[in-house]
């Protein structure tokens, strides 16, 4: 089987893949990290959202090939504590596309100015939801930056 | 470690108009954490080492035969197991011919293209067309007749995780890792296809990803298959739908075509008629069925007729509220018909038709939250933007079903609440645990939920808004039981009677003394001790069960005239449920109702191809949903008028957003759209009729 190198959640890795695999299939069943869903496999939906050199990817769309040397991060390597927010704010109901929400809210916290160009709705536009309606979604990416402007010290 | 970062309970700045309803106000989801860090597996995520693959082979087209399929080919190609053919015709896009087994994905996909089948089309119906609808007089004292057509689309629920189900197959005994709406009806014929008895398998599925009631349908069409194929192979089988299988073949709302002819007097007053309906149930032999009239307005004497229409289509299953949100499209927006007609308010109109007089309370609120004073009578904007306002209104009987129940003190002081029952993103496992910790008297943090597991106290399949509803009063009863063995054990204990004492905030208290902590009392017990209910007759009446929810929704909204995009301002939806367990998922499970209705009023079409009969739009791209761009603000409010007992949520909300919205559009641009979803091009011909 042929491998590739990569930084995977902050480490480095030597993964195996089969040349087929796509990104996702790497994680999901190559690696056992479950938590990136495949919801529609064709790049609609955003449940499998990862962060590829710190930028949202739908990882179905992705050859793992395409990977190597990239800093590949899953929602696995996202710190618990700057998830309350969302989990707070109802952002989850039946979860399958809360992974995909989630790594693409850590985007956008990691980019703040971005909300200085687009809304939040337009920013989360790649994340299809079929349960909460966004709101709690939404709501809870608002409060997540707030908590980051406050613990920078700077005024939301 | 993350319970310590991550609060189980948490106030929520918003919405004031909510606060202090609910039996717990700041509850988060309880199972929100393993949601947001990924850690929730699902029955997708469970890959049993050494196992087989499996996928259907399916139809193209409309209606076809398979002419020739090469299954020594794909039987040929390497890492595929089997290759069964049990049928050479498709009568519906997606239709399975047979399946194929394999040891990898990869294998499944390539000896799919080597059967290289040749289809033979045939002509396919794929729509109700436009039946004839029978003459009928003129409706006994009417000063005019309005006879109008309206008509939805097939809408697919569109789940975010597809329908499947991973078998792990361990020679004598199995578990079954199914996305389903029924963790017990999951087990129906799985005895048969495994060749075990039902005490040697059982289903658990702790987490699914969506169903709205396409996972009724017990093991399935996957199940079973893969149940075939783990005990044929005695191995582990995996077998999920992909996206397009998802839209083709696990069910959906059906079209529908309603046909009213029906008569009102000058000032408004609705003195019945006929109603016409038809359902689209594609190559299913019923479920169509359209509730129009909904007998939340008195509409006087309604005569009703129904037909479902067959046409080369994926079945129907139930869907949210299955039938309400098509009737209550052509409900709401005839009711405006008439009021425009008539040159009344059609909030005015409501309040006079609507049965309920609680309702006549709820439509007060709606139009003060709206702002219904700055609607402006149909028809009377002419300038690009035109603001349009619309109502609808809902309600949702109670229905009874079985529920047992356990809960459980561990020495370690966790209380286990236990119910078979499933929680498909509804909050189940959440409020569950709020109604336990309530009755016990202990603080949520120390109760742990274990659910969606059939070897787990029965629950009932979550299909039209009974699981709360009927678990919740099996738990009460089940803590009632608890509490009362706990009590004697720990009087017997401290030497006093167990009338005396009372559990609050997890103490145990004698009259006003604390006699022990939580953790004391439990560790005193030296052993578990547990209390069971049972939904009965004699719970329903001892815990008040009784009861239907009901609701309005108004909504604020703008066309622009110029290209017939439809803009969503706000929608108030105002809801109620009883005694509301947890404010948190309850406010969302609103939202989301609403969020469907929208996604249903503006979106979502399964188009089938006129020529081939093959689904045009298999994808979430040209099958489109509401995303986040698309929604307004949307404002649920918990009804505080009728709380008791425990009543459904689940469906309510989403029977009359389309309604509202296709009231709001009508209001707008002056004539009405009948055809949903309410497509540009509809709203442009609608503004165009109403000039010429």
């Amino acid at each position: 089987m042929p491998q590739i190198q990569l930084t995977l959640n902050g480490s480095p890795a030597t993964v195996d893949y089969e040349p087929h695999h796509r990104l996702l299939d790497t994680l999901r069943y190559g690696l056992a990290l479950t938590g990136t869903k495949e919801g529609c496999g064709e790049g609609e939906c955003g449940a499998c959202t990862v962060l590829i050199d710190g930028r949202p990817a739908n990882s179905c769309l992705v050859p793992t090939y395409q990977a190597r040397g990239c800093d590949v991060r899953t929602v696995e390597s996202i710190p618990a504590e700057t998830l309350r927010p969302l989990l707070e704010s109802g952002a989850t109901q039946c979860g399958a596309c809360t992974p995909g929400v989630v790594v693409t809210s850590a985007w956008v916290r990691s980019n703040p100015e971005l909300i200085e160009t687009h809304t939040l709705r337009q920013l989360m536009a790649g994340n299809l939801c079929r349960c909460t309606g966004y709101d709690g979604i939404i709501d809870g990416v608002q409060q997540g930056l707030d908590m980051d402007a406050e613990s920078r010290g700077a005024k939301p | 470690m993350a319970d310590r970062t991550m609060p189980s309970r948490s106030p929520l700045p918003n919405r004031p108009m909510n606060d202090g309803i609910a039996m717990s106000d700041d509850a988060n989801r309880l199972d929100g954490v393993a949601k947001v860090t990924g850690s929730a597996k699902y029955g997708r995520d469970v890959m049993p080492k050494n196992g087989v693959f499996v996928s259907f082979i399916r139809c193209p087209w409309g209606h076809a035969q398979a002419r020739s399929i090469d299954e020594e080919a794909a039987s040929a190609v390497a890492g595929v197991l089997e290759v069964e053919i049990t049928g050479r015709e498709g009568r519906y896009h997606g239709e399975p011919i047979g399946h194929i087994a394999a040891e990898s994905l990869a294998a499944l996909r390539r000896a799919r293209s080597a059967l290289n089948i040749e289809w033979d089309p045939e002509d396919a119906d794929t729509e109700i067309g436009s039946p004839e609808a029978s003459h009928d007089d003129d409706p006994d004292g009417a000063d005019h007749v309005l006879e109008a057509v309206y008509t939805t689309p097939v809408q697919t629920h569109s789940s975010l995780e597809t329908h499947g189900t991973s078998i792990d197959h361990m020679g004598d005994r199995a578990i079954i890792y199914a996305s389903t709406q029924g963790t017990f009806s999951a087990r129906e014929g799985m005895d048969r296809v495994l060749g075990m008895p039902q005490s040697r398998f059982k289903v658990v599925c702790e987490f699914v990803g969506g169903g709205f009631g396409s996972k009724l349908n017990g093991a399935g069409k996957e199940g079973l298959t893969a149940g075939r194929i783990a005990a044929k192979y005695g191995r582990p089988a995996w077998l999920f739908c992909d996206r397009a299988e998802e839209h083709l073949d696990t069910g959906n709302r059906p079209s529908s075509r309603t046909h009213v002819r029906i008569g009102y007097r000058d000032d408004g007053t609705i003195v019945g008629g006929s109603v016409r309906t038809w359902g689209g149930v594609g190559v299913a032999g019923g479920g169509g069925g359209v509730v129009m009239p909904s007998n939340r307005y008195d509409l006087g004497r309604i005569r009703k007729q129904h037909a479902d229409v067959r046409f080369n289509g994926g079945g129907p299953r139930a869907f949210r509220a299955p039938g309400h949100p098509q009737g209550a499209f052509a409900e709401e927006l005839m009711i405006d018909e008439v009021a425009t007609a008539t040159g009344r308010d059609p909030l005015e109109l409501r309040m006079k038709l609507d049965r309920e007089d609680e309702r006549r309370s709820m439509y007060e609120l709606g139009a003060r939250l709206i702002g219904w004073k700055r609607r402006q009578p149909t028809g009377t904007q002419a300038s690009v933007l035109r603001r349009g306002f619309g109502i609808g209104s809902t309600s949702w009987n109670r229905f009874p079903a079985r529920a047992d129940a356990e809960v459980v003190i561990h020495p370690d002081a966790s209380v286990e609440v236990r119910t078979g029952s499933q929680d498909i993103g509804t909050g189940q496992r959440t409020a569950m645990a709020i109604v336990v910790a309530r009755q016990l008297g202990v603080p949520l943090d120390v109760v742990h939920v274990s659910i969606g597991d059939s070897s787990l106290p029965a629950g009932p399949a979550s299909g039209g808004s009974v699981t709360a509803t009927n678990t919740s009063l099996a738990m009460l009863e089940a803590a009632d039981n608890l509490k009362e063995t706990f009590l004697e054990r720990i009087a017997a204990q401290l030497g006093v009677v167990a009338g005396a004492l009372k559990i609050r905030e997890g103490d145990i208290m004698q009259d006003d003394r604390r006699m022990m902590t939580w953790q004391e009392a439990c560790a005193a017990l030296g052993s578990a001790v547990s209390g069971r209910g049972s939904r009965s007759r004699r719970s329903d009446r001892q815990y008040s069960g009784s009861g239907h929810s009901m609701g309005v929704q108004f909504v604020d909204l703008e066309v622009d005239s110029e290209t017939g995009v439809i803009h969503l301002n706000r929608i108030v939806a105002i809801q109620s449920c009883g005694r509301v367990i947890c404010r948190k998922t309850a406010e969302s499970q609103i939202i989301g109702g609403v969020i469907q209705g929208l996604s249903f009023a503006l979106f979502e079409d399964k188009l089938l191809d006129r020529n081939t009969g093959a689904m045009v739009n298999p994808n979430l791209e040209f099958y489109r949903i509401a995303g986040p761009a698309d929604m307004p603000k949307i404002e649920p409010v918990l009804w505080e008028g009728n709380q008791t007992g425990i009543r459904p949520l689940g469906e309510p909300p989403t029977i009359p957003t389309a309604g509202a919205i296709a009231c709001a559009v009508f209001n707008a641009v002056g004539s009405p759209v009948r055809d949903l979803p309410l497509r540009p091009d509809r709203v442009l011909d609608a503004i165009e009729g109403g000039r010429s």
